[in-house]
């Protein structure tokens, strides 16, 4: 007779555990959660997810995870150290130690959302705080991707005395979890987790064995398109099995986004012209009590929201002398239409250049070349 | 290193000396490129080989402006010490506030002095660097693109240090910077947003999307003109790339590209017409003996034989002393670099062979490396056999002479029927046996590892040229670079290209093209297309290209089949050629080395140097053009006498030896008096320069050449 494990009795209060802090990477979780149902688990699924996660992804996670639980986006404050890392997301990964307050659960396996689940790992709950894979780069360290813990508010505020006493050697939280656990390398080798629980570099002998992948470095699966004529290395098979689980009877989110589009971001959610709209509004507003309170015009060069706006300026003042010519009203709706031209507030230039920085470009619209052009041509004359 | 040509043959007309008093006592030369003291493509070969001249014309005050790579730094720059106290200063700055920049002297011919920049070491600035790039020029960067954000890294690192370098300096500068390729651009961008005294240069090697529009096999040269450019750079993710790439063209005083169809390209992509085409040029050693390279042909190509020999045992039915040896070489893209027209020519170059009862047998090289896993053991065992044959005969030889010897000591006639005894007979025969072969002769000399899909292997399985005996032109694919130390052809690629008879590059995409130009030097003739930056200066140089080996194909006013039957005719004719004649050919190919040497060619940098000075500081410099001519002939004035070179190699002397007994003559005074009439002048201008420093009457003027006035209208330049 076989006996069962102790773990499978108590399932109730043991969960998966994954961490989602931009759009970005609820895609990630979701594909993770929704491997996870695939190969059945009997565990409960809970995603950590910040503020700034949007309303309409917060909603498709929800259809996947059994709690969705909103935790404080912590930054290492350590800029500089991570930027020489060249990873400057990562700071939010420290995020990550909030999932010890998950006391309700006994037993957690903490899953990052980018990894994908190949076969059902429930097996990893008969492990011990704290088990994990060596990384792939430096073995002696465990990598923070996969690891089995036990959520114990003490155990999460002494982390938080560590990480503030001794920073951390990599500014993420692998190093602060290594130099916590430091002596995983060397005490128990029950807590050394086989490397096909969080595979990132792909041997091909091994890799039909793979029980989870995990898409390490700074391209992530949601980074590339799908491509299904791909087949040729396991890492392509797996990048298509991303795919193909982020596909797979995706209920669309929300009615305006189309579920065909090849990109496949459906939850690139665009922003509302409404809201565009209003925070110009907003802005024009404050330029023409400005421009109305003070008698000098060039007090207000302060107030623009970015220097290259020269031209504007000048054509602003212009009309400043104008105000006393024409009706008043007039000016108001010439300036209001020049400013629905030109400019944007700070918050969505920001916007803009994170777009660009992700890789999506309105190439044929507001960012194509002539626009370029004319910001070279103000020097250039 | 340099390529070796004859000292003998210069008789290009437009070689006189050159005088030079563009006068640049207080100017400054940096030339910044990503390739500088580090090696990833192709521009690290022009700028160090290019370096000698610019040396020589700038002394002290050229820099060249660099990533530091710790690997390239150790074997190949000394680090020193500034030499010049405001680039000390400036240096000494800029590492005080947190950026490591390095100085020495680059080990290369002419020892240029270079800047070296760590960019890793500054990747802390990054985000900041990016917002202004972001403010300024509303262009974001990936952060996933590393290559682009190096090129953010480095473009801030050199702005800042040109800025820096104006600063330090006493008396108001004269700055020239010359940026090369998209990964500099954005420091050009920068000096002239920043307003720096810095006269700018872009030069573009090829264009970016250019370079991702033939890859995808699209009809590029005949939509050139209806491209959305700014579409096809953003599906291809590439945009940002795109616009760094576009605004440094935009921004620069002068812009250039390396060949006239690149200047096409540009001013499609681009949007903006090149000011001046400046060609890639090559070192040119001068031999001290007569025709060296003959001798080297005749060496080489023994060599050569020597490898068909083993590879073709047992099939051996052609004869060796009237075969030819084609050659395409390069990086691997199929249809970029025309191996697939150069099949297709030929198989029908075989169909027409064989139905001439043609003696002539042609083994084509295809020289491209490809993924392999070593070296396949047919091809291993056909050296093998050749070697066993040769120590057999070398063993009778020795068996035969001793018998030989002792006969004549004895005082006897040698009876011949004795002198090859049994056993020496079986030796032979199982020699012979030893070579007999059930298979035909590999078409590839190693082991394939995508051998079903592999582009060259599909095409020569759907032609049918697998190296039969009725075949007369065999196909021999080696999918590797050359190397002196491999067990199977043991020649480095410049033995190897000396030993061929012509080399084959029908390329769609090649903005210049180093590799017909490198053949030109060593004396082999080449086919090229005027699509390849090298095949369109040759055509405006050259009156008969031809009849100097350079055979050009026109691949962009026809359609493939007919390209591909010019390819065919033009082999067909060189295969008809006797031995005499392809010698001549060899000849005239060789005379043209001048024409590809920097001596010639960097003037046309220096041109785009003086341009941009004189837009950048009109009220110090002043250019000016004469009216261009055309035409091809520019007979020599007779008062110029004839170079030392020249009147050496035409002592009668050594024009009776070699021609005599021949009827074809070749007489080198004839010879270079056909090269005036064929080769086609550089044009000259007059540069003018005002120092605003002496009073007005002080002009000295400058007899300065410069071609190509397709490109630069004299009206436009009216400094």
């Amino acid at each position: 007779i076989q006996i069962l494990p102790l773990s499978f009795l108590s399932a109730a209060d043991q969960a998966f555990v994954t961490l989602a802090t931009t759009e970005d990477y609820c895609m990630g979780a979701l594909v993770m959660g929704k491997s996870l149902r695939r190969h059945g688990t009997t565990r409960k699924i809970v995603v950590l997810i910040s503020s700034s996660v949007s309303p309409e992804a917060r909603h498709s996670l929800e259809r996947v995870f059994d709690e969705v639980v909103q935790v404080d986006v912590m930054d290492s404050m350590d800029r500089t150290h991570l930027s020489w890392l060249g990873r400057p997301e990562l700071g939010v990964t420290l995020t990550k130690l909030q999932c010890w307050m998950l006391i309700k659960y006994k037993k957690c396996v903490f899953l990052d959302a980018d990894t994908l689940v190949l076969q059902n790992v429930d097996d990893l709950f008969e492990r011990e705080e704290l088990s994990a894979a060596p990384d792939a780069g430096w073995p002696d360290c465990f990598n923070s991707g996969v690891f089995v813990f036990r959520p114990s508010l003490h155990t999460h505020s002494r982390l938080l005395a560590h990480a503030a006493h001794y920073g951390c050697f990599d500014g993420g939280d692998q190093g602060l979890l290594n130099s916590f656990f430091k002596d995983w390398a060397v005490k128990d080798i029950s807590k050394h987790l086989p490397f096909v629980y969080n595979l990132s570099s792909i041997q091909s002998k091994f890799g039909h064995q793979a029980k989870i992948v995990h898409f390490l470095g700074a391209v992530k699966p949601w980074h590339l398109r799908y491509d299904q004529s791909n087949k040729d290395s396991y890492l392509d098979q797996f990048l298509n099995m991303w795919w193909a689980e982020y596909r797979s009877q995706m209920p669309p989110i929300s009615g305006e986004v189309d579920g065909n589009q090849d990109s496949g971001d459906m939850l690139h959610v665009s922003m509302k012209p409404s809201r565009h709209l209003n925070a110009q509004m907003r802005w024009v507003r404050s330029w023409l009590e400005c421009i109305s309170s003070s008698n000098n015009p060039s007090e207000n060069m302060t107030m623009l929201p970015s220097a290259g706006y020269g031209t504007l300026v000048k054509f602003v003042i212009f009309l400043f002398y104008l105000r006393s010519i024409i009706k008043q009203h007039f000016i108001y709706m010439f300036v209001f239409t020049l400013s629905q031209i030109n400019t944007e507030t700070a918050e969505e230039s920001l916007h803009h250049r994170r777009m660009w920085e992700k890789g999506h470009v309105d190439y044929m619209g507001k960012d194509s070349f002539e626009n370029i052009k004319k910001k070279l041509d103000i020097f250039l004359d | 290193m340099p390529l070796a040509r004859s000292l003998s043959v210069t008789s290009l007309s437009g070689l006189e000396d050159w005088e030079e008093d563009f006068d640049l006592e207080d100017a400054v030369l940096f030339e910044i490129a990503w390739e500088v003291a580090n090696k990833v493509g192709g521009i690290y070969t022009v700028i160090q080989t290019k370096a000698r001249l610019t040396c020589e014309e700038w002394g002290d005050n050229y820099f060249l402006v660099g990533p530091y790579m710790e690997s390239s730094v150790r074997t190949q720059v000394e680090l020193i010490e500034p030499c010049n106290p405001a680039l000390r200063r400036t240096i000494d700055k800029m590492n005080a506030s947190g950026c490591k920049v390095y100085f020495g002297r680059w080990l290369i011919e002419g020892s240029p002095y270079v800047v070296l920049i760590d960019v890793g070491f500054t990747a802390w600035s990054l985000d900041r660097w990016k917002s202004e790039l972001w403010e300024n020029f509303s262009i974001g960067v990936p952060w996933f693109d590393r290559e682009a954000n190096d090129a953010v890294l480095f473009g801030f690192l050199t702005a800042w240090l040109l800025g820096e370098f104006a600063a330090q300096c006493d008396s108001p500068p004269h700055i020239v910077a010359h940026f090369h390729e998209w990964l500099a651009g954005l420091g050009l961008v920068l000096c002239r947003q920043r307003q720096l005294p810095v006269a700018t240069i872009f030069t573009t090697h090829a264009t970016l999307l250019g370079r991702y529009l033939c890859a995808g096999n699209v009809d590029f040269y005949n939509n050139l003109a209806e491209f959305n450019v700014d579409k096809e750079a953003g599906d291809r993710q590439i945009y940002h790339r795109y616009c760094l790439e576009r605004a440094a063209a935009r921004c620069a005083h002068v812009f250039t590209t390396v060949s006239k169809i690149t200047a096409i390209e540009a001013e499609h992509l681009l949007k903006r017409k090149p000011d001046v085409v400046t060609p890639n040029g090559l070192n040119v050693k001068k031999f001290s003996a007569m025709h060296e390279f003959q001798n080297l042909h005749a060496q080489s190509k023994a060599r050569i034989q020597e490898f068909i020999r083993g590879h073709f045992y047992g099939n051996l039915d052609f004869n060796l002393d009237k075969s030819v040896f084609f050659f395409i070489a390069g990086r691997y893209e199929f249809s970029n670099k025309g191996a697939d027209l150069f099949l297709e020519a030929l198989a029908r170059l075989n169909y027409l062979l064989r139905v001439n009862h043609s003696e002539v047998t042609v083994i084509a090289f295809f020289i491209m490396p490809a993924r392999t896993n070593n070296f396949n053991v047919e091809t291993l065992k056909g050296q093998a056999v050749r070697k066993q044959l040769w120590d057999t005969a070398q063993t009778v030889k020795e068996r035969f002479g001793k018998k030989l010897y002792e006969s004549l000591l004895i005082g006897q006639l040698p009876d011949v029927s004795k002198m090859l005894d049994k056993e020496d007979f079986t030796i032979i025969k199982r020699a012979i046996f030893a070579t007999q072969r059930q298979c035909q002769p590999p078409i590839c000399t190693h082991n394939m590892l995508e051998d079903s899909s592999d582009p060259i292997l599909t095409c020569i399985r759907r032609i049918g040229l697998f190296n039969s005996s009725s075949d007369r032109v065999k196909v021999i694919f080696h999918p590797e670079f050359l190397s002196s130390t491999s067990p199977l052809l043991p020649m480095d690629y410049e033995e190897f290209v000396r030993g061929c008879h012509l080399g084959v590059f029908p390329s769609y995409y090649e903005p210049w093209g180093y590799t017909p130009a490198e053949c030109t030097v060593m004396g082999i003739p080449s086919v090229s297309t005027n699509l390849s930056g090298f095949g369109c200066f040759m055509e405006e140089h050259i009156a008969d290209p031809s009849a100097y080996g350079i055979y050009i194909l026109d691949r962009r006013y026809r359609g493939v089949d007919e390209s591909c039957n010019q390819l065919t005719s033009f082999l067909f004719q060189f295969c008809q050629q006797s031995r005499r004649q392809r010698i001549i050919q060899r000849n005239r190919t060789e005379r043209l080395s001048d024409l590809l040497d920097w001596r010639y060619l960097g003037r046309y940098y220096i041109s785009a140097r003086h341009m941009a000075l004189a837009k950048a500081f009109p009220d110090t410099y002043c250019y000016e053009l004469q009216d261009p001519t055309s035409g091809f002939r520019y007979p020599r004035p007779a008062s110029v006498p004839p170079s030392p070179a020249h009147s050496l190699h035409s002592s009668p002397h050594h024009s009776e030896a070699e021609d005599d007994d021949e009827e074809e003559r070749y007489d080198e005074d004839l010879e270079a008096e056909k090269d005036r009439l064929n080769i086609r002048q550089p044009y000259s201008s007059t540069y003018r320069l005002q120092n605003s420093l002496c009073v007005d009457s002080v002009c000295v003027c400058v007899r300065f050449s410069i071609p190509d006035m397709t490109l630069v209208r004299p009206n436009q330049f009216s400094y």
